[in-house]
């Protein structure tokens, strides 16, 4: 299956392009070439310079996890394809984070390209580290290429600065045995309330869901977002206590009152026991959580389902989106390194058969929406029982709204979760929790509420 | 007088209670890490955890040093923690030495100067450092790490404060004798600091054993890392890999626990030299 890779996918994925500067970029957007790269000279004295095209001979590339090994297989068929040596670095999330920070701050030892969570976008473009990508985007012409939802977090005043990987389209996730056993239809469930109510058939020792107290602000982002709520508005005011907000923070609480959710710390033994042994029955998470339970509990492989997220009343959204990733420029490299940074980001990001090859190996979900209409999203899959879940991943990921991160998300977060942990406590209504927030974050961000 | 030795016995067994309460609590993480390290990444996951030992620790240490290459990691971090006590330990006896022991100008102004930087936290001096390293082209190097932190501030101050209870009319009597300044101090004032050298090196080689944020940024190249930067990269974001952790973690204390075994009995009496002043 896994060998199956880049072969296989090249063929499903159709002639798109080499993505070698000589060919045409992906080929398909009709740009003239190269990559806009043009201007730059390379003549900043770089000692990898490719002497022919203004793109340096060499360039490393930062990335984490199974992410960084995505991309030594875009690596690898870059170099085949182009005269260039592209060195992918794998580190753990946290310790690359840190030294990149430093590295940007510093001026000085970034990588020509590193992996850019989306929740990591404005806090990062902020520091004027990031080089900005918006006159290649559109030199290439490949912005429409990607699902729009992607794009906010990656603007700072009406530039960009990176190119969309992966996307996070959010499913709920459910033991087909569990919902079968107690009568549970998953297609019937349409709202939260549907949800509540199916939950209730449970027996008492086994829960719809996990709602533990250490992650209400998880739970509350992707429900937000859902309703196309955003925690600031263009102008920078606070703006976590509106309707949509406090319409998330009753659904939280109902969810909790109605004793239908287990309180488990999340990516703890007993976590990954409760889902192993169906305590849990459903897990609202995203695309990517397929590569984990897939990994650690393989023995419940094709007992899973999907379905989308309930709606937070009758005929209302339910697509939302939780992570993703994007890849950038360091602004501190030379130009000739830039150049060949952005060549490599658009071949393994802008083209078709680069992006299903990472999603066939490691499960990244592409954020390139011209994927889409391959037929491996139609593909009938064994984890999930013969389901075709991409195509379900793929609907939501065109649905789910944008999300306007900051430097101040952060703030948010530890607001919402403090205050919606009191709420559920019983020390104060939703009103109450959601307006809490604000001011805290109000107040720590200097900003004023909306 | 049976009522006092019964008060003393229950006295006497509360302590001993309280000291095995806090015995357990502290090593019951440690058990873990043990039982943990021989497991696979599967029964790890079990809930509730499973605490007899499994036969898992070969596979485990097979599949982190495939990933890492730890036995280089850990060679890594023993070469420059022992070459930064060293070090450290001879320029902060020597600079302890000099403080309790001579008189210069400015001598208070400087001590409580170097004490001073005890409060700048580690987070502010990383870029900096960084800056200064990329421009002597020292990143990447077990230079970079060690040199920085040689003249430890705690290590000078605990230094003066032991050295100033050596008697001067001993050292004025070496003088006497025709000793030089730096006979002195190697023939006379190190060896009655024994104890507290051993109990600095254990303070410095843990420093050192444990720095993280500055050794990720000047360290560039796997084949470079310390234990610290090792373990770091084995938490991704989709899969932990607890099991190669445990392992690693594990490994990691073996050369604490060493030295601190071989200089347990020195540590104590360091540690509590030169708070007393007669």
């Amino acid at each position: 299956m896994k060998g199956a890779g880049i072969a296989g996918l090249a063929g499903l994925a159709g002639c798109i392009g080499t993505g070698d500067p000589e060919s045409g970029g992906d080929g398909s957007d009709g740009s003239d070439g190269s990559d806009g790269s043009d201007s730059s000279d390379g003549s900043d004295g770089s000692d990898e310079s490719d002497s022919g095209n203004g793109m340096a001979s060499e360039i490393n590339v930062w990335g984490w996890d199974v992410a960084a090994r995505a991309l030594m297989i875009t690596s690898e068929e870059y170099e085949s394809e182009n005269d260039a040596t592209v060195a992918v670095e794998e580190f753990g999330r946290s310790a690359m984070k840190d030294r990149l920070q430093t590295n940007l701050l510093s001026g000085s030892g970034a990588p020509a390209v590193s992996m850019l969570e989306s929740v990591d976008g404005p806090s990062l473009i902020d520091t004027g580290s990031v080089a900005p990508l918006s006159d290649e985007i559109e030199e290439a012409g490949v912005k429409d290429d990607f699902i729009s939802g992607k794009w906010e977090a990656l603007t700072v005043d009406g530039d960009i600065y990176a190119l969309p990987w992966d996307t996070g389209p959010t499913a709920v996730y459910y033991r087909r045995s569990v919902y079968d056993e107690h009568d549970i239809d998953p297609d019937g469930i349409e709202t939260w309330a549907d949800f509540i109510e199916e939950g209730q058939k449970l027996p008492d020792e086994q829960y719809m869901l996990n709602l533990p107290e250490g992650d209400l602000s998880g739970v509350w982002r992707y429900q937000f977002r859902q309703l196309s709520g955003e925690p600031f508005l263009e102008s920078g005011e606070v703006n976590i206590h509106n309707e949509k907000s406090l319409r998330v923070a009753r659904n939280i609480k109902e969810i909790y009152d109605a004793d239908i959710a287990a309180n488990i710390e999340g990516w703890t033994s007993a976590w990954f026991s409760a889902y192993g042994d169906a305590t849990i029955a459903s897990l609202p998470s995203a695309a990517w959580m397929e590569g984990t339970l897939r990994a650690e509990l393989p023995d419940t492989a094709g007992d899973w389902g999907v379905f989308k997220i309930p709606a937070l009343e009758s005929g209302g959204p339910r697509a939302s989106n939780w992570g993703g990733s994007n890849l950038m420029i360091a602004d501190q490299v030379s130009d000739d390194k830039k150049a060949r940074g952005w060549d490599y980001l658009q071949f393994s990001l802008a083209t078709e058969e680069m992006q299903l090859a990472m999603y066939d190996e490691y499960g990244l979900f592409p954020a390139l929406e011209t994927t889409y209409e391959d037929p491996v999203f139609e593909e009938e899959l064994d984890f999930y029982d013969g389901q075709p879940a991409r195509a379900l991943f793929a609907e939501v990921a065109q649905e789910a709204p944008g999300y306007r991160f900051t430097e101040d998300t952060p703030e948010v977060s530890q607001a919402i979760e403090t205050e919606l942990q009191r709420m559920i406590n019983g020390e104060q209504s939703a009103e109450e929790a959601v307006q809490a927030a604000a001011e805290t974050v109000a107040e720590n961000t200097d900003r004023d509420l909306a | 007088m049976r009522e006092q030795r019964r008060k003393d016995a229950v006295w006497q067994f509360l302590t001993y209670a309280f000291v095995v309460t806090m015995v357990v609590v502290m090593m019951v993480p440690l058990y873990w890490m043990l039982v943990a390290a021989t497991l696979p990444q599967e029964q790890f996951l079990q809930f509730p955890p499973r605490l007899v030992p499994g036969t898992a620790f070969l596979d485990n240490f097979a599949a982190l040093q495939e990933r890492l290459d730890f036995v280089r990691t850990i060679r890594n971090s023993v070469l420059i923690a022992v070459i930064y006590t060293l070090l450290s330990l001879v320029l902060c006896s020597m600079a302890g030495f000099a403080f309790a022991k001579y008189e210069f100008k400015f001598k208070e102004p400087i001590f409580y100067a170097i004490l001073a930087t005890l409060v700048l936290p580690i987070q502010l001096l990383v870029i900096p450092l960084f800056l200064l390293m990329a421009q002597l082209d020292w990143t990447n190097t077990f230079r970079a790490i060690i040199l920085p932190w040689a003249a430890n501030p705690i290590g000078i101050f605990l230094m003066r404060q032991n050295m100033k209870s050596i008697p001067d009319a001993l050292l004025e009597s070496a003088r006497m004798d025709g000793a030089t300044e730096i006979q002195i101090f190697y023939r006379i004032a190190l060896p009655t600091m024994r104890s507290s050298l051993a109990a600095l090196a254990i303070i410095l080689f843990l420093f050192q054993w444990d720095l993280f944020l500055y050794p990720l940024v000047i360290l560039e190249s796997a084949d470079m890392y310390t234990i610290p930067i090792g373990l770091a990269q084995l938490t991704g974001f989709q899969r932990i890999y607890y099991d190669q952790i445990m392992v690693a973690a594990t490994l990691a204390i073996v050369p604490m626990v060493v030295l601190f075994l071989l200089l347990q009995k020195q540590f104590v009496s360091g540690i509590l030299a030169g708070s007393l002043k007669e």
